[in-house]
């Protein structure tokens, strides 16, 4: 159904909307553009990215009461999107979300083993700033897996804390250093692959 | 505002930065030209519809198929008993018959229109009179715009308000190629004072 536009005239200026409707817009308003950007990391398109907003502005309305209430909402926005994501990818994979290759070292780092985050393993150093142009960061990302993305997102690009991610993912600490570590390493494979292939093209 | 990471030793931290660097510097559009408040009305639209659809009996299909009707006198009669379903699932409480209000309450009134068919540039015409204003629009009585209706259902929501003790009534009117409609909403504004 659509909705018509409706404009209310206010101190002497034209807004939309009243009543729950106005005051969802003035709380969520702010926060679209900077979740839409989010978005479009984790997914990589216009149109993903948009629907996935949607979902999730239509799952925050209902939620209003909890909203006005809220001293960060961006942060508890970002863990609801970030949740119907996984549950699209799963719905996509038609089984639960494994991410990538590396559940059984997701399993490995719960279990309370090794600091394989501290990236320790060689890797950006002997990728020069002069060789992370931007064409190839671009090309490695869209080729990057949807949740290796979305944590990279979401530390090294918004700058979330470990803390808040581990929130924000709903994942022990652990678990997410182990999955932030193997995104930065696929996303090197892929930088080193888009340099070689640079170079075969020079 | 750049935060501490807690990515491990400082030799580390400093490996990642020229990662780090080019990955903010990757081109992130913003959204689309109005996406953002069409995604903001969409959602608040959509908590409507699930009311309505959770409200009994035929009052959950109430629409208004002006493109239907065979004519302007007719159209009124018909406009009138759609008003009532119009109205109910508003507020059910009051009679069909009228909207009820207390002295300087604001009310939504919904309209919604059911068109069989895309509607380009259509004019909409509101009328208040009597003891109710639209609300921001005090001294306006009449305010008129064009807006594109969708094949479906297509939801405006009015906002009343009673100025002054007595009847009132708030007439929409829609224009589209020379065929207009009109659903008429009677209003009385009650001075619990009085």
């Amino acid at each position: 159904m659509k909705r018509m536009a409706w404009l209310k005239r206010t101190r002497g200026s034209l807004t939309a909307g009243t009543g729950d409707a106005a005051e969802f817009e003035r709380l969520l308003r702010e926060h679209v553009p900077a979740l839409y950007r989010s978005a479009y990391r984790w997914t990589g398109t216009v149109d993903r990215a948009e629907d996935l907003v949607q979902q999730l502005l239509m799952r925050l309305y209902p939620r209003l009461p909890e909203l006005r209430k809220l001293d960060r909402i961006r942060p508890w926005a970002l863990r609801v999107m970030y949740r119907i994501f996984v549950d699209e990818l799963r719905r996509e994979r038609a089984s639960p979300v494994e991410f990538g290759m590396d559940a059984s070292a997701d399993a490995e780092q719960d279990s309370g083993e090794g600091d394989a985050w501290l990236d320790t393993a060689p890797g950006p150093a002997e990728l020069t700033e002069q060789e992370l142009t931007q064409e190839r960061v671009v090309r490695a990302w869209e080729r990057l897996g949807e949740e290796h993305r979305a944590v990279l997102a979401m530390h090294d690009i918004e700058d979330y804390t470990l803390p808040e991610l581990a929130q924000i993912m709903d994942i022990p600490l652990g678990t997410l250093k182990s999955r932030l570590h193997r995104a930065r390493a696929r996303l090197r494979e892929l930088l080193t692959a888009e340099r070689l292939a640079a170079a075969d093209r020079v | 505002m750049k935060r501490k990471h807690e990515t491990g030793p400082d030799v580390a931290e400093d490996d990642l930065q020229p990662l780090r660097r080019a990955l903010r510097q990757m081109p992130t559009p913003e959204p689309r030209a109005g996406f953002v408040e069409r995604a903001l009305a969409q959602a608040a639209v959509q908590q409507r519809s699930s009311q309505v659809a959770s409200l009994p009996g035929r009052l959950r299909n109430f629409v208004l198929r002006w493109e239907t009707w065979a004519g302007a006198a007719l159209g009124g009669a018909v406009a009138a008993a759609l008003t009532l379903m119009l109205l109910r699932p508003v507020d059910t409480t009051v009679s069909p018959q009228q909207v009820a209000l207390t002295l300087h309450e604001m009310r939504n009134v919904d309209v919604l229109i059911d068109s069989e068919r895309e509607l380009k540039g259509a004019t909409i015409h509101i009328v208040a009179s009597g003891s109710i204003a639209l609300d921001g629009f005090d001294d306006e009585r009449q305010i008129d715009w064009q807006a594109d209706l969708d094949r479906g259902s297509n939801l405006l929501s009015l906002p009343v308000v009673a100025r002054a003790a007595g009847k009132g009534r708030l007439v929409a009117v829609i224009e589209h190629e020379g065929r207009t409609r009109q659903v008429a909403i009677e209003l009385s504004v009650v001075d619990p004072k009085a």
